[in-house]
Parts: C-alpha cells; sequence; structure tokens
C-alpha cells in the first residue's frame, strides 16, 4: 500500500491543475467526492496521501464504500499525474481551476463550484448575457422548432445560448444559434462526458462547431465517458452559466426539471414554452406554467426575462401565427381543405386522405403544391403544417 | 445380362436425366449402387430388394451392379427406386428387355412393394424427352400436366403383369389432391379506409413494384399485403408453368384444374433459417420461400426482424430476378422474380404516433439501422400505414372496388408495360426510362425543383419516374409522363427516411 515508485515523485513543476485531473479521473468520482477529498490538502497533497493509502473514513452521504476507496488507492498508484496532465495538454484541451485567473466569473461566484473545468474553444467568448435552453431528447417537430427558432432568435440578439449537446431541443437550440453566423452571439455547451468522449456520439460534429464558434465546458476529464449520473450534475453548471433558463418541451420528470430546479436555487428566472395539453412532451413545461413559470412565447419574452429591451417597435405578438406578412400564396379549395384536415399535428397521408375525402391524384397535387409553397413539410411519413414560410426548415435529417 | 432404363433426378426445380444402368454378372453375390447416388438414393438397394422380393419375383444370386449414369451428377432421393428395380428385373430375363423399350420410371417404392409418390414431378416428367412416362399413381395427374399419355401404377406387381402382358394397363382415374381447396383470395372490397394504400397495392400490382409498409401494430399492413396477390393477373401459361415447377418441386403442388394459374404468396416468418428463405441444403438443393413466391408477392412481416444477413441475401433476387446457389457439388439457378411487400413497425415500441412513442432517438436509430440502405433503396413505394379510425370501421360500410374490378384494370396497364419488352415497370433502369418514360416540361421542372430543395435523391428521382409510368399505364391515355403522375408517384414513394418518428 505505501510503496512510492521513486519515478513517480512530483514533478515541482506540475501546476496543481494536473493533481485535479488525475483526482477527478479516479473512477466515480463526482464533485461532492472531490470537494470531500480536497479537504484534506492541496491536490498534490491529496493525491500523495491516496497513494499511501491514508484517506480514509469518508462521511456517510457520499456513499463512498470501502472497496471504491480501495480502488482509488489503486488507481492512484498505478497512474502518473504526469502522464495524465501531458494526454490533457495533447488534446488541445483548457484546464482552469477554481480560484485561477481564467475561471468563468460566473461559476465562481456560484454556490456549488465545479473545482475543476476542462473546455475546448475559446472560454472569453462566454459573456454575459447567456441563456440556457434546455428540454427532452425525445422532442417533437414543434419543440424542435421553437428551439431552433428561440436558439437563432437569442443569438441574433447577442444573447449567449447555453445548452447541453444532447439530442433534441440541445441539438436544436444549438443549431439554431450556429446558423445565425458570425454576426450572433458565440454559442456554450456544457456536456455531462468528457470532452473527447462526446455523448451522444451522434452530435459529435455539431459538438466540433460549437467549438470551433463557441465554448464548451465539462468538469470531467477529457476521456472519461459519460456515465449517467454524471449528466443531472453537469445541469447545475448549466443553470449557474445562464441568466435564464427556457425550457422549451420536458416530460414531467426528466432532466430538463433537474436543471430548473438548480435555476430556482440560484434565483434565475424559467421561462416555459407552452404546448398542448394532451402532449406528452409538453407535460412538464405545461405544469411549471401552471406552477408560475414565466411563460415563453418568442424570442422577446425571453429577452424581458434578461432584462434586455421590451418589445419591438411594430409590438405585434411574438410569432404571430399565421403572420401578417405571409408571402405564401393562398391555397386553393382542395388545399384549404387539406390544411384543415392536418390541423396543427401531425397526421399521417392515410389519415388525411380518409379525413379529407380527397381523391389519391387531387391529394397527391394538393400535398405537391402545398409542401414546394410551404405550407406543409413532410416527416418519416408525417405530414406537418408549417406555421411560416420563413420558418427554418426542421432539423429533418439533422447533420450529425 | 444388362437393361438399361430412363429416369430422372431432380436438382433445385430442373430435372436431370439419369440412365439406369444394371448388370447382372458371374460373381459372389452382391449389390452395389455407383454412379454419385447420395445416401438417401443408396438406401434404394434395401427397398428394392425387399419390394422384389415382397412381389413374388425373384432376386438374382449374383453379382448386381447398379450405374447411375452421367456420373457426375449428384442423385438424390428415392426417385430411381422404380426405374432400378425395372433395370434389374430386365437384366435377370424376368421380364422381356423388348417391353422396356420406350419406358421411362419415376418412383419411389415401399418394401411391400407398393410404389409411393415423389416430390418434383412436374420438372422430373417435363427433362424426359420421347417415351412414355410411369409414375406413382398418386404423381399422375400431376405427371399428366405435361405428359398426357403418362401411366400411373399403384404397385410393382401390377405394373410387372403389364410389361407381361398378363393384365391391361391399370385404368387409373386421375386422382385430383383433394387437400384444401383452390387457394381463396381476400376481396380488396373488403379493406375499409385506407385510400392511398389502396392504390398504392393496384400500383404495386401494375409495376411489380416493391412496396414496404411502416405502421403500428393492428394497422392493417399484413391484410393489406394479403390482398395484393388478387390484385395481380393470371399467370401466363410459361409463368404458370416455372411456377408450378417450384411448387412441385418443393412438394407443395396441389392439382386441381392443370398448373398454377395464380400468383402465389409467400410469407415466411423472421425466424425461417437462410436456406429456408433463399434455398439450398446439402442434398436436394430445394427452392427456398423467395422462388416459392417467384410470380406472386412474397411478404416479410417485421422486416427489422429478420437477421441482416438473410436481408442482404435478398438483394441477388430483387435484382436479377434469379437466385444462384451453389455447394461444393452442385449448383443451381432457381427463379425468384417476385413483388416484395414488406412491413415493419416505425420503431421499436410500435406505437410510432407522434408523442406518444416511448423510445429514445438512439433507439429508433438502431431500429432504423437494421434495414441496409441498398434494400430500403429497393421500394419505390413506401406507405405510412394508420389503423383506421373507430369512426370509419363501423361506419356504413362503404366497401370500395373490389378485386376483379382493379385487377381488369392491372391486367389492362401491365398489357403495355410488356409491349416495352419488359415484365414490369419495376425493371426499367437508365436509358430504358429515359425513352419509355418522357418527361413533361412541367414533370421535368416539379423533378428539378425536388432534386435541388434535396427532398429527393438522383435515384429517387429515377424511381418516381417509373412509378409515375406505372400510375400513366393505369391512366391508359399515353403521352409523356405528367406532373399528376409524378405527384402521385411523390406521394406513393414517401420519405426517404420512412422508419422512426421523431418524436
Amino acid at each position: 500500500m505505501t510503496q512510492v515508485a521513486p519515478k513517480q515523485n512530483p514533478s515541482p513543476d506540475l501546476p496543481h491543475e494536473a493533481y485535479l485531473t488525475a483526482l477527478a479521473s479516479l473512477d466515480q468520482v463526482g464533485p461532492a467526492r472531490m470537494r470531500w477529498l480536497l479537504s484534506f490538502g492541496s491536490p498534490q497533497v491529496v493525491w500523495q496521501l491516496l497513494r499511501a493509502g491514508k484517506i480514509r473514513n469518508p462521511p456517510a452521504q457520499l456513499a463512498v464504500k470501502p472497496p471504491q476507496l480501495t480502488e482509488w488507492v489503486a488507481q492512484a498508484n498505478s497512474a502518473d499525474p504526469q502522464q495524465i496532465w501531458s494526454a490533457c495538454c495533447a488534446l488541445g484541451v483548457g484546464v482552469v481551476s477554481l480560484g485561477s485567473p481564467g475561471y468563468p466569473p460566473a461559476l465562481a461566484a456560484d454556490i456549488d463550484p465545479p473545482v475543476v473545468l476542462f473546455h475546448l474553444g475559446n472560454p472569453d467568448l462566454l459573456s454575459s448575457p447567456s441563456v440556457a435552453i434546455v428540454g427532452t431528447r425525445r422532442a417533437t417537430g414543434y419543440g424542435l422548432r421553437v428551439a431552433e427558432e428561440l436558439g437563432a432568435g437569442l443569438a441574433e440578439a447577442g444573447v449567449m445560448v447555453v445548452s447541453g449537446l444532447a439530442l433534441g431541443i440541445d441539438a436544436a437550440a444549438h443549431f439554431g444559434a450556429l446558423s445565425v453566423g458570425e454576426s450572433g452571439a458565440a454559442v456554450a455547451a456544457v456536456v455531462g462526458s468528457g470532452l473527447h468522449a462526446p455523448c451522444p456520439v451522434r452530435n459529435r460534429k455539431l459538438a466540433s462547431r460549437v467549438a470551433s464558434s463557441g465554448v464548451i465546458f465539462s468538469e470531467v476529464p477529457p476521456e472519461v465517458s459519460g456515465a449517467p449520473w454524471r449528466f443531472p450534475v453537469r445541469n447545475r453548471i448549466l443553470a449557474a452559466l445562464s441568466d435564464a433558463v427556457v425550457v422549451v418541451e420536458s416530460p414531467g420528470a426528466g432532466g430538463s426539471m433537474h436543471t430548473v430546479r438548480e435555476a430556482l436555487a440560484r434565483d434565475i428566472p424559467v421561462l416555459s414554452v407552452p404546448g398542448p395539453i394532451d402532449s406528452r412532451a409538453s407535460e412538464g413545461t405545461n405544469r411549471l406554467l401552471s406552477d408560475g413559470a414565466e411563460p415563453c412565447l418568442g424570442v422577446d419574452d425571453v429577452l424581458m426575462a434578461i432584462g434586455l429591451g421590451g418589445k419591438q417597435a411594430n409590438a405585434s405578438p411574438p410569432n404571430p401565427i399565421p403572420s401578417q406578412q405571409d408571402s405564401r400564396p393562398i391555397p386553393d379549395e382542395a388545399g384549404e381543405r387539406a390544411l384543415a384536415t392536418i390541423g396543427w399535428r401531425p397526421v399521417s397521408v392515410e389519415h388525411l386522405a380518409a379525413r379529407s375525402g380527397l381523391e389519391f391524384q387531387q391529394l397527391a397535387s394538393t400535398l405537391s403544391w402545398l409542401e414546394t409553397h410551404g405550407w406543409i413539410q413532410r416527416t418519416g411519413g408525417w405530414i406537418e403544417r408549417r406555421a411560416r414560410s420563413d420558418e427554418p426548415e426542421r432539423l429533418r435529417g439533422r447533420p450529425t | 445380362m444388362l437393361a438399361e432404363v430412363p429416369s430422372a433426378t431432380l436438382l433445385g426445380v430442373e430435372g436431370h436425366r439419369v440412365l439406369v444402368e444394371v448388370h447382372v454378372g458371374q460373381g459372389l453375390p452382391g449389390f452395389t449402387v455407383v454412379g454419385l447416388p447420395d445416401a438417401s438414393c443408396r438406401e434404394a438397394r434395401d427397398r428394392v430388394r425387399a419390394a422384389v422380393l415382397s412381389s413374388k419375383l425373384k432376386w438374382p444370386d449374383t453379382r448386381i451392379t447398379v450405374n447411375l449414369a452421367p456420373t457426375h451428377v449428384r442423385k438424390v432421393g428415392s426417385g430411381l427406386d422404380l426405374a432400378i428395380a425395372m433395370a434389374l428385373l430386365g437384366a435377370s430375363k424376368q421380364l422381356n428387355p423388348e417391353a422396356l423399350k420406350g419406358l421411362m420410371f419415376l418412383g419411389e417404392l415401399g418394401l411391400n412393394g407398393t410404389l409411393r409418390p415423389i416430390l418434383g414431378i412436374l420438372p422430373l416428367v417435363d427433362s424426359l424427352s420421347a417415351g412414355r412416362v410411369v409414375v406413382p399413381a398418386e404423381n399422375l395427374a400431376e405427371a399428366r400436366l405435361v405428359r398426357p399419355d403418362a401411366r400411373g401404377v399403384r404397385t410393382l406387381t401390377e405394373l410387372v403383369s403389364a410389361l407381361r402382358a398378363e393384365e391391361p394397363w391399370p385404368d387409373l382415374p386421375v386422382r385430383e389432391s383433394t387437400s384444401g381447396p383452390a387457394e381463396v383470395y381476400c376481396d380488396l372490397a373488403e379493406v375499409q379506409g385506407h385510400p392511398v394504400a389502396r392504390r398504392a397495392l393496384e400500383v404495386a400490382a401494375t409495376g411489380g413494384h416493391h412496396v414496404l409498409m411502416v405502421g403500428p401494430p393492428g394497422s392493417g399492413k399484413t391484410m393489406l399485403a394479403e390482398r395484393l396477390p388478387g390484385l395481380l393477373a393470371d399467370l401466363d401459361p410459361r409463368g404458370a408453368m416455372d411456377v408450378s415447377r417450384v411448387h412441385s418441386a418443393a412438394g407443395l403442388l396441389r392439382v386441381h384444374n392443370g398448373l398454377l394459374t395464380r400468383p402465389p404468396f409467400r410469407s415466411p416468418h423472421h425466424t425461417a433459417s437462410l436456406v429456408a428463405l433463399i434455398g439450398g441444403g446439402s442434398t436436394l438443393l430445394r427452392p427456398g420461400e423467395v422462388s416459392l413466391a417467384s410470380g406472386g408477392v412474397l411478404f416479410l412481416d417485421e422486416l427489422g426482424e429478420f437477421p441482416a444477413a438473410h436481408l442482404d441475401a435478398l438483394r441477388q433476387p430483387l435484382e436479377s430476378g434469379i437466385i444462384r446457389v451453389a455447394r461444393a457439388n452442385a449448383n443451381v439457378t432457381l427463379p425468384a422474380r417476385f413483388i416484395l411487400v414488406a412491413a415493419t413497425n416505425p420503431c421499436p415500441c410500435g406505437v410510432g404516433q407522434w408523442g406518444e412513442c416511448r423510445c429514445t432517438p438512439g433507439q429508433i436509430a438502431r431500429y432504423g439501422r437494421r434495414l441496409s440502405s441498398p434494400l430500403l433503396d429497393r421500394f419505390d413505394i413506401r406507405l405510412a400505414v394508420d389503423p383506421p379510425e373507430a369512426a370509419m370501421v363501423f361506419a356504413a360500410q362503404r366497401s370500395g372496388e373490389s378485386s376483379m374490378q382493379v385487377r381488369a384494370r392491372v391486367e389492362r396497364a401491365r398489357m403495355r408495360a410488356q409491349e416495352r419488352g419488359v415484365s414490369s415497370n419495376r425493371e426499367l433502369r437508365g436509358e430504358a426510362l429515359e425513352k419509355f418514360a418522357p418527361l413533361s416540361d412541367q414533370g421535368r421542372m416539379l423533378l428539378r425543383s425536388r432534386l435541388e430543395t434535396g427532398s429527393l435523391s438522383m435515384r429517387g428521382a429515377q424511381r418516381t419516374r417509373a412509378v409515375a409510368l406505372t400510375l400513366r399505364d393505369l391512366e391508359g391515355t399515353g403521352g409523356p409522363i405528367t406532373t399528376d403522375d409524378l405527384e402521385g408517384a411523390l406521394l406513393l414513394r414517401g420519405e426517404e427516411q420512412q422508419i422512426g418518428v421523431l418524436a
């Protein structure tokens, strides 16, 4: 237990972030366990104590079992902080620790700041104001659309969009914010897995886009893969980095609700996008509204919530449906009939045919016309009515 | 001392002529069969000996050698029993060799001398040229489909007495198979709702386009698929022969009024083995489900549950209409020209309703990945099938057109396709499509705009054109492809990404 290999003697020039990274790389170490470990001294001291097996008696609430402690000792004795550190540097991942100059001020003032923070991209872009857009991974077309529009609208207004790089709402918000390009605000993400172990893998390309025009944070060392417990834990960083949290779609219980709780604990305003009352994906957001959350009917509501100017001069309601400036040609009678049958929820072609009573040929021509002129869009056998012609294409076949 | 009798053996769905030579000569008593017989064929020794003795005939106590020529062709099964027995009787002078002249024998012997039916009588008899074929009584109806002069016998004794001219040839009534009535096709008129699906089936039947149906359980995918064969035209004489041969080789031919004339419908379960699906086996090289469906419809329910290897094995037959089964010592080509109708759930939970689905995007992506895109590409028609609404099911039974009405239209339209030199529009590719499916100016514009917006791939545009041509054929007026046709085809083609809902 106490054998210390001489070659592993601490190099004097190793920064203390190196030891923090090594500690964070230990199996099953999250922020709470990290805080306990650091109560024994500086990271370097803790590392040595751990190797010597002198760290004992974890508090009960951390639920560290003896075998876990033994495992840590073994890991500490086999791992070399020097190696971990140079690997981390080689990957181009930036590391800041609480108290160091580059540490984001928004987090430094937080009630539960991460001790060490890894980042890809430029952390200096992290600017106030910023808004977190969160929601379910199993989003409906409506949710994806709203998230993308909010992302784009906020980025355009100079607000940094923060999200979690998950599938569904998160990805849609990122896509929306990125779609604005150079003229918009930077984009930020907080992920629950290591920066070089992206999770989900499908969003890898999106992650590199976010890193190149913004910043991605993680409190997990770069190559540690994301365990399920790490995702709720990262939600507190997401909330702490934001001036407001917008929930686009969420079932009654889920990660987004966790982010909401973290936001409420920090007195950060929470906005919720209303949805159909019979849609499972809007169960949580509608519940939030009935519990008193601010309704989010458009970008303006979010801007108001973070104190950025009021309604725009034209004072039109946000995202009027249908918009007065609708440039689409008026559909003929069959088109009207089809649109009325479609309503505002996705329907199948079969359903539409049976309900509208249109003959096959007429239906085919009508749908083709409506699609060409931006009245409807098709996704995986479903037909959805589009509210406005300028509305961004839904994230079908999303680049991943 | 020596006698020869022609017979045939089955390989795949082809009969191969086999000359059975028997030599009875000096030497220690013994009985050997040479000439590449398989195990079941070599067992003929014991069956023939017992049958000869049971029929009160003499077994020569000398050396007996049976040769099955040509010796490089593998002989499978018990169908050569009768020919061996007859050649043996001729060689041992119990029968006048003259009496055997011009006769060919097929059939399995029982130990008591009765004749048992064998598989594949139709291709076997078909492979035998000039001469009269003698078959077991139970195979007579099938043999007479190709050889009206075929003779049927019940026992070895009966056959020997007829050959010795002691008794007349038995005048057997042609016993038609009584197992099960003629195939009953479900009628399209019974389908409630599903207006788009009805049209899709009609188009599939006309153009031979493969159909993919995506929908939750209970939405009527199977019901619709079962009605497709009823819309297909009767098989032409050559097609009927081909289909009947395959069914005969698989032992599934039920003879009623001649050859099978209705297109077959096969729906193998997803646990079917690769050999059961594709055909093969180590000895007989039996036709598989794809061959049995040839000329008709192959329905694969729960497409995603089929192992990937099985689905990818379908790609050759889908492309070329045949399947080559090769084994170390045999190599056969089986027909496999069918309309593939596949059904699948939209996602693992099967609900697929917007907002009701409980699957994670990852699960849906994995589910969709089970179907390789080369396979999905083969489907010209992709239908999202919805369960009909309860209100419509119990509403006044507004029955649509019956299968017969639709079939009449299909037959007329299919004639047009055949004038183009292909059996169906599905087979039109590249230049042929350019030639037979010219686009109207507006049609060209429509396709171009779809290509530009990326909602259609190049291949998708070609396939859309083929389906549009089928719609044109159904219209019956000729002329270039109009936007109406293309719009209809686009509606039937659906989305490239049909499986999985983003909900």
